[in-house]
């Protein structure tokens, strides 16, 4: 066993038998080799579930809101950008700090799982690193109660926007076409929407489908709606954990659009990374004096 | 049968194409799905012959939005009227593995039950030709034959025409009078022989369903759904990619004084399903709505039409967001 | 738009309504209207068994189930109350107002196994609803059942559903007696103050049959105060309502375990509940 799933064990068998937490939410092994999935377990015996590999995507902060009315405290493992997830929960009062006991695990970045479907576990090796942790730049939890291991250099210090930046080189019909092919092949699940830890709207209005705002139709142009609406809504929140596009099971690259508004962002508002610390505003979130007003 | 050659598949779709509307599985988009041909020409797709689809053929059926009628109101007034079939011409889908052949006739029991045969379904039955191929290369993922399909020879009450997969050739055996037809429009690409049937291969995955239903109708309290259902975030994969989740909605789209009622894909993962004009929801948490879906596959539909609601595709196994496992969660039920 | 015409396939759906008219709207409480609804050419829309539901739409704006409370020769009576975006919209329609009506659904009250028998009818609020259409049937059939008790409570004399019936057409019923309770005592209410299922054991009556409908919480004690009255699991029967869309046991929203409530329900023994999941 790897020396970090060792201390993940111990230290959740330690939490658990101590009674500090009432629960510890980690990740176990999947159906298959390329999948491990996010597991709670509630007494030191289980602890020999929780595994640490390079398939731990799942982003564990989100299942904190399935347990925010809970007595007592809850212990998750919190990768970089599970942790800036935490800080996205945080800040939009979604939870409550002392209620969730973090340990931190730097990360040295995730196997693509859906490249990994396409082939033998023997020829694991060759598969790439999911492309959101190609350039992540904050592998390192940025909240925590307690770490183990020791901190990685981040692969990227600064943002990678080479796609975005390909995507602004088209021509707006050629862009138009583009997303027309990827909107086209969304089946509406919502799965990007419920595994997002910025999507947090206890009332959402895509569940309501007697707000008016979209039907059930599913179409290209009510999906592109609800694409926009949900990046427009998540902009300036999006912790770049790729969640959405890693569950989407269309294969629609939904990171680009978001990466897109992050960009944006960037140039209109300066640099800002969702997620590090809750207490600078979001972008969007809060009014400055200076702010860019050129559509006024 | 007809043996044809695998290199003749063009050949082949292209017959076909003068007298159907052709659906083949293909890849488009980074996405797997049965597409008309002619999109499949249009777009430069690549047709996939060697796995099954990332979405089913139930949409050739049940499609995931579907006009029921158009309406009309202003005032008082108000009209309904029917509206056109949207099938001009006959269908014809190949290949369609016996998993997702398993599929249609799950939506069988329940669109063409004698007590209310839904007549979009039946027309839309009536005017597709299917194909059933037998798959053998199974992935790893793969549990039909767990699930009572029969890997050899496809649901004939479903399929028209079962197809063989002879390595570098195809069999092609006519089960109903739609597909003799099919198969005499394809019959010149090839000849007339005795084939054998090839072997299956072995599944990896095994599971055991024998009494499973009478199992579960014990269970509907046990502990087993506290733990199944804290990985589920409630989205609508699982129910959208299953050849046999067909539960829908009815719903309105209008414009103006004018509008089409819709009947569109549901699912009973959403938080919405159930809600009850007051604010009361019956299936208010994950819990409850994990153990529906699993119920429903497993006992409730098995109590109802004497078949599983699942028949071993293995399409959640790899595309639930967060795996959760209904093989896992059969042999925990069996192991109670 | 597009409309089909003779030439091209008809498409038969069982999702499709008839377009009905609305004839009478009758005002039974604060929030609760009953709306008698006809054909165009002033015909009953369908002939629905005590107990049996039908599909009510504004096509605008959505489409419900309800029980039918009533029948005459030419015509069906939904009573509704007010709780959603359809029924508020409901409550705003005039005479004259075409609708989408649809149905019957469901299985009705067992008529068979009631005859020649006394029957006890409960309900609390809306819950009178249901159960009127099969006291609209014994009624019209009087000769044909025992004695009837009806045991009815709703929160205040403003929540009292089809006052006109509770006290001036049924305790003229020969052999009938009706028994009306509010929750709490009210100026100008002589009647009886309480809940309904303290009510019916104060009543105590003779257990034949139970037909209730109303509240989870009035079911949930009354049923104990049944069975304390002798009341057996076959002979307490109940009508459920849940969210259903299609009403022909298909779209898959209103089951409870492998039963569909608008396809083996509404109407349940008490026997058949206690067999079926808690999840309603």
């Amino acid at each position: 066993m790897n020396p970090i799933a060792q201390e993940m064990q111990n230290i959740a068998k330690e939490l658990l038998t101590s009674g500090e937490v009432t629960a510890v939410i980690g990740w176990e092994k999947g159906t298959f080799w390329y999948q491990s999935t996010p597991v709670m377990i509630t007494s030191a015996e289980e602890a020999d579930k929780l595994i640490w590999d390079e398939f731990c995507q799942p982003n564990l902060s989100k299942y904190l809101l399935d347990y925010r009315l809970n007595e007592g405290k809850v212990a998750i493992f919190v990768k970089g950008c599970d942790a800036r997830a935490f800080n996205r929960l945080l800040q939009d009062n979604q939870i409550e700090r002392q209620k969730a006991y973090l340990i931190g695990i730097p990360c040295p970045g995730m196997k693509d799982h859906k490249q990994a479907a396409l082939v033998e576990e023997s020829a694991k090796d060759s598969v790439p690193l999911a492309k959101v942790c190609q350039s992540c730049r904050y592998p390192n939890p940025v909240v925590y109660d307690r770490l183990i291991g020791s901190e990685v250099t981040p692969r990227a210090t600064e943002p990678d926007f080479s796609d975005v930046m390909a995507l602004e080189a088209m021509t707006p019909d050629e862009r138009y076409a583009f997303w027309q092919e990827q909107h086209t092949k969304c089946i509406r699940c919502y799965a990007c929407r419920n595994a997002c830890p910025a999507c947090n709207c206890r009332n959402c209005i895509f569940s309501d489908s007697k707000s008016g705002w979209i039907s059930k139709d599913v179409n290209t142009s009510e999906n592109q709606f609800y694409a926009i609406t949900r990046a427009t809504h998540v902009a300036g929140r999006c912790v770049e954990c790729g969640q959405c596009e890693m569950v989407c099971p269309s294969n629609i690259p939904i990171m680009l659009m978001n990466k897109k508004y992050i960009k944006d962002i960037n140039d209109l508002f300066g640099k800002y990374d969702a997620g590090i610390d809750i207490d600078t505003p979001t972008p969007l979130g809060h009014y400055k004096l200076d702010d860019p007003e050129e559509f006024m | 049968m007809i043996v044809i050659d695998k290199n003749k598949l063009t050949d082949l779709l292209d017959a076909l194409n003068q007298s159907y509307q052709v659906i083949v599985p293909a890849k488009s988009a980074d996405l797997t799905q049965f597409m008309p041909y002619d999109a499949v020409k249009e777009k430069n797709a690549e047709i996939i012959l060697n796995e099954n689809t990332v979405l089913s053929p139930k949409w050739l059926f049940l499609p995931q939005s579907e006009g029921m009628y158009a309406f009309w109101a202003k005032n008082k007034k108000l009209e309904i009227v029917d509206l056109p079939s949207d099938l001009e011409k006959m269908r014809i889908v190949f290949p369609v593995r016996h998993c997702d052949v398993q599929g249609i006739a799950c939506l069988d029991k329940v669109f063409l039950d004698e007590r209310h045969v839904d007549g979009q379904y039946l027309e839309k039955r009536e005017k597709t030709v299917v194909m059933a191929l037998m798959c053998n290369n199974p992935k790893d993922s793969c549990f039909c034959a767990s699930m009572g399909v029969d890997r050899a020879h496809a649901n004939n009450t479903v399929a028209d025409v079962q197809v063989y997969d002879l390595g570098s050739e195809y069999a092609f055996e006519a089960l109903s009078d739609k597909g003799q037809q099919a198969v005499e429009a394809i019959k010149a690409l090839g000849s007339e022989k005795t084939v054998a049937v090839p072997e299956v291969k072995e599944q990896k995955i095994k599971v055991n369903i024998e009494g499973l239903p009478e199992k579960l109708s014990g269970m509907f309290y046990d502990s087993i759904w506290d733990s199944f259902m804290f990985k589920c975030i409630g989205c609508g994969t699982c129910a959208f990619i299953c050849p046999t989740c067909y539960c829908f909605d009815i719903n309105n789209k209008i414009r103006g004084e004018e509008g089409v009622k819709l009947r569109t894909w549901d699912s009973c993962m959403f938080d919405e399903y159930m809600l009850m004009a007051g604010g009361h929801n019956p299936r208010p948490g994950k819990k409850e709505r994990v153990r529906n879906r699993f119920l429903h596959k497993l006992e409730y539909f098995y109590e109802n039409y004497q078949m599983m609601l699942c028949t071993g595709c293995g399409r959640c196994l790899r595309k639930c967001p967060m795996n959760v496992d209904i093989v896992k969660f059969i042999n925990q039920a069996n192991a109670k | 738009m597009k409309v089909a015409n003779t030439d091209e396939i008809k498409r038969s759906n069982d999702l499709e309504p008839m377009v009905g008219k609305i004839v009478e709207i009758l005002e039974e409480s604060t929030d609760v209207k009953t709306f008698r609804i006809s054909t165009l050419d002033d015909k009953k829309p369908f002939s629905p068994l005590p107990g049996q539901l039908g599909m009510f739409s504004l096509p605008m704006v959505g489409e419900a189930m309800f029980s039918v409370t009533n029948q005459g020769e030419n015509y069906i009576d939904m009573a509704i109350k007010k709780t959603g975006e359809l029924t508020d919209a409901l409550h705003d329609i005039e005479v004259g107002q075409e609708i989408g009506i649809r149905g019957p659904y469901g299985n009705g009250f067992p008529l068979d196994y009631l005859k020649g028998k006394d029957i006890v009818f409960i309900a609390g609020g809306i819950g009178l609803a249901p159960v009127r259409s099969l006291i609209m049937h014994c009624i019209k059939n009087r000769a044909d059942y025992g004695k009837l008790t009806i045991i009815y409570g709703a929160r205040s004399v403003d929540d009292l559903c089809f006052k006109d019936d509770l006290f001036n057409n049924w305790p003229k019923v020969e052999n009938c007696q009706v028994y009306v309770t509010i929750d709490r005592p009210q100026e100008g209410w002589d009647g009886h103050v309480g809940f309904v299922p303290d009510y019916i054991k104060e009543i105590a009556p003779n257990p034949q049959i139970a037909i209730i409908c109303g509240p989870p919480v009035m079911i949930k004690f009354s049923l104990p105060a049944l069975s304390g009255l002798g009341f057996a699991g076959d002979d307490v029967i109940t009508t459920l309502e849940l969210r259903m869309k299609c009403g022909i046991g298909k779209c898959g929203r209103c089951n409870i375990g492998h039963k569909y409530v608008c396809l083996d329900g509404p109407v349940f023994t008490l026997t058949q509940l206690n067999e079926m999941p808690n999840e309603y």
